[in-house]
């Protein structure tokens, strides 16, 4: 490479020497070059203020203000997210338990009517549709209740708000 | 409390140390996005909303990452989003038509002029303020980043979603262009 073609070469990579962005080899290449260069020398110069301006900008600050107001509209986020969660978690305790009792309650169920089911007659299959439609039954009752107290809670949220 | 701990704290719905990370990171997160937007009033705007997402998204944090990058980052996409719903043509011009010459970060450094002017006389500093402030977003966030926040190149290339070779060429024409419009708008003198 010719004097001149790593002259141009260097002050192309002079923007970057300042702004720390070469590989120490290249950078102590370019000073080097520098120290030996009145021209390279002055242009890293400038580069250099441009670099120092660029870091000693001032630096604006927020308002208390805002400070506050965000921390408590991100708290106020934090406690509605988590109370969600807990509410997710409370409804899923729940519905396995919705589900354990109404397994559990058909043996007792059966225990409790055996003697009249017996005197129906009623076959295996029958037994599981009269299940089926004991557990819809139930669920249905719940889901409802569920959904009307949804409905009452948002309600009551709305009008706090 | 360290910024590590504060975050494990945060994902475990700990406010005061929602607390801690909105101080520490909080002159930092609103110049960034006062650099991309250049409305105070938009920054901080994009600051609540910045924040909102850290406290939503932090379960998702991966701890082992860099949390200032992953913050920096969630912040410029919603800058981002911000500046490609407001018209285009808004994004990379002066402030103000009836006094071209003063804008957001001159006004500023005119006002709290800081330790910037113990090194360098206030007149350039404005200068090189107003040069920057007329720069393209692209190359204003990359300049600020990498001098005021002072982040690591591979940092800069997390937060930018680019390759490193793409941060360092943007850095390059981002200084050069910077340099142009401070020598073009103030003369030689500028260096005096």
């Amino acid at each position: 490479m010719s004097h001149r073609d790593e002259h141009a070469e260097i002050r192309e990579q002079l923007a970057l020497l300042v702004a720390g962005a070469l590989d120490s080899d290249t950078a102590v290449r370019i000073a080097r070059h520098a120290a030996t260069c009145a021209d390279c020398e002055a242009e890293l110069e400038r580069w250099q203020l441009i670099s120092s301006g660029l870091r000693r900008l001032p630096t604006p600050q927020p308002s208390h203000l805002l400070f506050e107001r965000t921390r408590a509209m991100v708290g106020a986020q934090m406690v509605e997210r988590a109370e969600q969660r807990e509410n997710r978690t409370v409804l899923l305790l729940l519905v396995s338990f919705s589900w354990v009792v109404t397994i559990a309650s058909w043996p007792a169920f059966r225990f409790a009517t055996g003697g009249l089911l017996s005197l129906l007659d009623i076959r295996f299959h029958q037994t599981w549709l009269i299940f089926a439609i004991f557990s819809a039954l139930t669920w249905l009752a719940g889901g409802s209740a569920a959904v009307l107290l949804s409905a009452r809670r948002q309600q009551e949220r709305r009008l706090a708000s | 409390m360290e910024t590590d701990a504060a975050v494990s704290q945060l994902r475990r719905g700990d406010l005061n140390a929602l607390s801690t990370l909105m101080a520490r990171y909080q002159n930092r997160i609103y110049r960034y996005l006062l650099r991309l937007v250049r409305q105070p009033a938009e920054a901080e705007d994009l600051f609540q909303q910045t924040w909102l997402r850290v406290a939503e998204k932090i379960r998702s944090y991966d701890p082992a990452r860099n949390f200032d990058a992953w913050l920096f980052t969630l912040a410029r996409n919603l800058a981002f989003d911000h500046l490609r719903r407001i018209q285009p043509r808004s994004l990379d011009e002066p402030l103000a038509e009836d006094s071209p010459d003063e804008t957001m970060i001159s006004r500023m450094a005119s006002a709290d002029p800081g330790p910037f002017d113990q090194l360098m006389a206030s007149e350039r500093a404005s200068h090189l303020a107003a040069a920057l402030e007329n720069l393209p977003v692209s190359y204003r966030e990359v300049l600020s980043l990498r001098f005021e926040e002072e982040m690591k190149l591979e940092e800069i290339a997390f937060v930018l979603g680019a390759p490193l070779s793409t941060v360092k060429s943007r850095l390059r024409r981002s200084l050069e262009q910077l340099r142009e419009a401070f020598e073009k708008g103030h003369g030689s003198e500028v260096w005096q």
